[in-house]
């Protein structure tokens, strides 16, 4: 049964990925996109962490997402009739690399005798999780915090408005 | 869950190539970006996969991690789209052309 | 320990010297001229203080390591031994007098700073030559000394021809140079050592072809430095340089530096018949050839250089006739009274109203100062060689090793020696006459001259007269005490029979009076002097530098002007334009790839990935799994 619905969220984040990818509208894709994370997030609650679940439909459905949009909408993308969407002159050869991509990785994937093992049971509560996030991995936490912290800065110099000299164009 | 493992990282792989389709095929900086994120989402369902595989608590604390970089990854570039419209007004990746040879 | 203290030596006038250099503008004159004198002062009077460190074996002081690789090992040493110790203190000495001298010469000059640091560090390299225990730092020195020359040749740099003058004198001797440098690595390559005294101790054991070799290089190295044939070019038209210049380098120590290398390399040296008799036979040509010159000179220091040339070429002979002791007392004597005669010159010249030409000078004997007459008296008596005095005895001293050395060839070379004595004399003569005798010729004022110009001169002069002293023969009841004093290091010893003496000297004696005489017959009245092919010939010094300029500079500056129009701007510029061209080209085509698009990019990005992708799956299929 649980193996049955990892096949079928499977199944919706790649059509809601493929949609999301072709659409016109910024809005629309970043909505399908979180229709295919929520799909990922339940896989991933399968695949026993539901920690790690939780965090994608907060953070990444919830908060990165949110962003991508609030920045579509402030910049008023979207009302406007954008000038690009799928064509078949630039998608083609397109498809033709991505197929081929997927058939060698398939390949590489299924040449591996450990890619027919199945996944056993597991499951990590989350306390757990803690113990290794904040024992094993703390220098990374401290790092990733940093690089945070680095990141908020350098998205403050950029988002100040910009001096004259710059305008150019 | 009685799936084998390469059928996860065949998911994750047509997660990833979608992903970069996206980042390839699109030319506005918003798509791409988005196409970076599935690309990332990819990763991480790689990571949990071979977490639970392995019987492994590592794989999950790399995929939080990878959402806290994710997130500053998003703050910088989406502070970059909104100074490049602000310089050029147009999403259009090809339009910055500046480091042309 | 206090042997180390004999490196003060010549580190005093270094010391001075950069001090001067880099103070030198912004300090009142007198200070200076005062640290000048004491850099050179100091080594003179710690020359004295140390003087029996020279006894016996001589002192070898070491301060330090200066290279150390693999089996080279050359250390900031010095040798402070019986060769040296008289050297040291005659250019110390003298040099200090000639610096009391340079003040009062340069004392309307500007640029005193630059000169007296030159002249300072002039003694300093060529007290590096003279207490050198390595060849290496002999070399230094030997570089030093071209150098300083150099600057202070061309000390008066903004007229073009003391410029030229200097740099003249600068490639002339570098020539030399070059040979001496590949003696040096030689031996360095023979034995192993740079130390001379090591290289001296090993030099029988090298095969007698090489030494043979080696003596010839050394002795066109010699030959620059000395102005002896075939450089000699340089030396006349060094005296654009200042007067006292003249007396410190081209008359008591830099020309000798050269008969210096050789006493010091004697052991060495006088392995080799073939190359004992090529120095004596470049020292007889170089010295007949000079004295031909001088003969017809019109200029007083040009005169002076002339002679220079001829009396170094007696030392050559001499130490090719295997007499270091011979060649260095002449070098010694010939110090003294040359310095004597350039500087009584720069008087004379400041008498005459700044005018070179002796045929307009005549009547000093009269209207100038009788101290210089006298002065200048005395030393032209020296050079004529008037018997009994310091030039005499030396000068005997070497025809006499010629003489006694017994083949045909040195025979020859003794003849020469006296003939040149004769033309010696004349020359001498002639100078006086020309410029002391008769009525003033010339138009120019008299300067005043200051009384350091004067009084330096009266030591030197008194040294010059009384040089026989150094060495008097046996015979004249002297106790060869030079040669007693050099030892080991004083070569051949000359035994004559004293009759054979006594007719060489009467000879010398008789020839000395016939140059006189001949000259006095000349220019006792003052006659316009000749102006036919021969006296040109000789007043262009045998027209050397037209032979020169004839065999090396213009094939020299044809090749240059073939490498530069032939090879340099059409074949390497061609060359490399069409390179530039073709890059460029290239390099267009490669730009047509760098868009600057960023889907480009990563489009490239993701077929490499495909690449790498499909080439990983080949090799497995081909590796057939693991």
């Amino acid at each position: 049964m649980a193996s049955l619905l990892f096949y079928i969220l499977g199944f919706i984040m790649l059509t809601a990925t493929l949609l999301c990818i072709t659409r016109r509208n910024p809005v629309h894709a970043v909505i399908y996109l979180v229709v295919g994370f929520f799909a990922l997030a339940l896989m991933f609650y399968l695949l026993g962490a539901p920690l790690v679940a939780a965090w994608e439909v907060i953070v990444y459905a919830g908060a990165i997402m949110v962003l991508f949009l609030f920045i579509i909408m402030m910049l008023g993308l979207a009302p406007q009739e954008l000038p690009e969407g799928p064509n078949w002159h630039r998608w083609g050869p397109l498809v033709l690399l991505s197929s081929s991509l997927m058939a060698c990785t398939l390949l590489l994937i299924f040449q591996d005798p450990a890619a027919t093992e199945i996944i056993g049971t597991y499951y990590l509560a989350p306390q757990e999780l803690g113990e290794a996030l904040f024992g094993r991995y703390a220098l990374a936490v401290e790092v990733v915090s940093f690089q945070l912290l680095f990141a908020s800065i350098g998205a403050y110099m950029l988002g100040r408005s910009l001096p004259k000299e710059d305008d150019e164009s | 869950m009685m799936i084998p493992f390469g059928h996860a990282l065949a998911f994750a792989a047509a997660l990833f190539i979608l992903g970069l389709t996206c980042v390839l095929a699109r030319r506005q900086i918003i798509m791409i970006l988005i196409g970076v994120e599935i690309m990332l989402n990819a990763a991480s369902l790689v990571f949990i996969a071979a977490s639970a595989y392995w019987q492994q608590a590592d794989g999950q604390v790399f995929v939080i991690l990878l959402m806290a970089i994710t997130a500053a990854e998003v703050a910088v570039a989406l502070a970059m789209v909104v100074y490049l419209w602000r310089r050029k007004k147009t999403m259009i990746a090809d339009q910055f052309n500046g480091m042309r040879g | 320990m206090s042997q180390t203290l004999l490196f003060l030596i010549p580190l005093l006038p270094l010391s001075c010297a950069v001090i001067n250099m880099l103070f030198g503008m912004r300090l009142p004159r007198l200070i200076p001229e005062t640290l000048a004198i004491c850099g050179v002062l100091g080594a003179f009077l710690l020359t004295i203080l140390f003087w029996g460190y020279a006894e016996g074996e001589g002192t070898r002081a070491v301060l330090g390591t200066w290279l150390s690789s693999g089996s080279v090992d050359v250390s900031f040493a010095l040798c402070f031994d019986k060769l040296s110790a008289p050297m040291t203190l005659m250019v110390t000495g003298v040099a200090t007098l000639i610096h009391f001298y340079a003040i009062g010469y340069m004392r309307d000059e500007v640029d005193y700073a630059r000169f007296f640091s030159l002249l300072n560090l002039f003694v300093f390299a060529m007290l590096a030559i003279i207490l050198a225990d390595n060849l290496l730092i002999l070399f230094l020195g030997w570089e030093g000394v071209g150098l300083c020359s150099y600057g202070l040749i061309g000390f008066w740099y903004r007229k073009r021809e003391n410029a030229k003058a200097g740099t003249k004198a600068f490639l002339v001797t570098r020539v030399g140079d070059v040979f001496l440098g590949i003696a040096l690595l030689w031996l360095f390559a023979l034995t192993g050592t740079l130390s001379i005294t090591e290289i001296n101790a090993q030099a029988e054991m090298i095969s007698p072809g090489i030494v043979t070799v080696l003596t010839l290089l050394l002795l066109v190295g010699a030959c620059g430095k000395s102005a002896q044939l075939p450089l000699m070019t340089w030396l006349a038209d060094a005296m654009a340089g200042p007067t006292p210049v003249s007396a410190l380098i081209h008359a008591a120590t830099m020309v000798t530096a050269g008969v210096y290398l050789l006493c010091r390399l004697f052991p060495l040296v006088s392995l080799s018949v073939f190359g004992m008799a090529a120095i004596a036979g470049v020292g007889a040509i170089t010295a007949l050839y000079a004295a031909t010159c001088a003969l017809a000179q019109r200029e007083i220091k040009r005169v002076l250089a002339y002679s220079t040339m001829s009396q170094v070429g007696y030392m050559f002979m001499a130490v090719g006739a295997g007499t270091v002791s011979g060649a260095m007392f002449h070098l010694l004597t010939h110090a003294f009274f040359k310095a004597v005669l350039f500087m009584a010159a720069g008087w004379v010249i400041h008498l005459a109203g700044e005018e070179n030409d002796i045929f307009r000078m005549g009547g000093l004997a009269k209207n100038g100062p009788k101290e210089l007459f006298w002065i200048f008296l005395a030393a032209a008596v020296c050079l004529a060689g008037v018997p009994l005095t310091g030039g005499f005895f030396s000068k005997d001293g070497i025809l006499l090793a010629l003489f006694t050395e017994g083949t045909l060839l040195y025979k020859g070379y003794w003849l020469i020696g006296v003939f040149t004595a004769l033309l010696t004399a004349f020359y001498t003569f002639r100078l006086v006459y020309l410029v002391f005798a008769g009525e003033p010729r010339g138009e120019g004022q008299p300067h005043a001259v200051p009384a350091l110009m004067r009084w330096p001169l009266w030591p030197l002069a008194v040294l010059g007269l009384a040089g026989g002293l150094l060495n008097l023969p046996a015979m004249v009841g002297g106790g060869e005490s030079l040669h007693q004093w050099y030892g080991k290091l004083a070569g051949r010893q000359v035994t004559a029979s004293h009759d054979l003496e006594w007719l060489l000297i009467a000879l010398a004696t008789g020839i000395v009076a016939v140059g006189w005489l001949l000259a006095h017959l000349r220019y006792r009245s003052y006659r316009e002097p000749l102006d036919n092919s021969v006296s040109r010939f000789l007043l262009a010094g045998w027209q050397a530098d037209a032979v020169v300029d004839r065999l090396l500079v213009r094939p020299f500056a044809a090749m240059g002007r073939f490498c530069s129009a032939g090879c340099d701007r059409t074949l390497f510029d061609g060359t490399l334009e069409g390179l530039v061209k073709l890059s460029g080209r290239w390099s267009g085509l490669l730009l047509q790839l760098t868009t600057g698009r960023l889907t480009t990019y990563l489009s490239a990005f993701a077929w490499g990935f495909l690449i790498m992708l499909g080439w990983f799956l080949l090799k497995l299929v081909n590796g057939g799994g693991h």
